[in-house]
């Protein structure tokens, strides 16, 4: 309970305009990904321009990720806390059996879509997004 | 769990902006505390209880 009455009060806005930026660093990395695949099969992307490209694209989520915890530990009261760490909970908690059942399946060669880094990507920031929402819903 | 939160902070002619304010959390924790959606922690409890000059126990009812 250390934080500043002002930015408890706007803790709502800031965290949404977080999510935002996370979405669209999300959509950076997901464009460096598919430049990569892009350049690599036209063969105008070097291995070291693709290293690169793959090490650029992926800073923004880094930076994303410092600005998420610097929220959660000094911004957050402690029940938005609580609503941020069950939606990351939730999210574990289904993705990890849910990727264990998918890989599991795919092994016993039962027919299951093949999933690109993309999707792998997306899957968790839906699920801490949907988790969010949930936790959102209970204390409202 | 049930308190007479909304009742004390209407006696003080408080939104729950303002008490939100004193209490230095968000608006959204001061509507699920006066709900009985969600428990203040130790701490908390005692902030809210030092600010309306009140006990805990006089506050909160944990039977309810």
């Amino acid at each position: 309970m250390s934080q500043s009455g002002s930015s408890q009060t706007e803790a709502r806005p800031a965290g949404a305009a977080l999510y935002g930026i996370y979405v669209v660093s999300l959509a950076a990395s997901l464009l460096g990904n598919l430049l990569i695949r892009m350049g690599a099969e036209a063969g105008v992307l070097p291995p070291w321009g693709q290293a690169v490209l793959g090490a650029a694209t992926a800073v923004p989520l880094m930076v994303a990720a410092v600005m998420f915890w610097r929220l959660l530990r000094r911004d957050l009261d402690e029940m938005l806390q609580r609503i941020v760490l069950e939606g990351l909970a939730f999210a574990v908690i289904v993705y990890v059996p849910l990727t264990a059942l998918y890989l599991n399946l795919r092994t016993a060669g039962v027919w299951m879509p093949r999933l690109d880094p993309p999707d792998i990507l997306m899957a968790p920031a839906l699920l801490v997004a949907v988790g969010i929402a949930l936790a959102s819903r209970r204390y409202q | 769990m049930k308190n007479s939160l909304p009742q004390l902070r209407a006696e003080r002619g408080w939104s729950q902006g303002d008490l939100a304010e004193r209490l230095e959390v968000s608006r959204q924790t001061v509507n699920a505390l006066e709900r009985g959606k969600y428990d203040p922690s130790l701490p908390l409890a005692f902030k809210i209880a030092k600010l309306f000059d009140r006990s805990i126990e006089a506050i909160f009812d944990a039977n309810a």
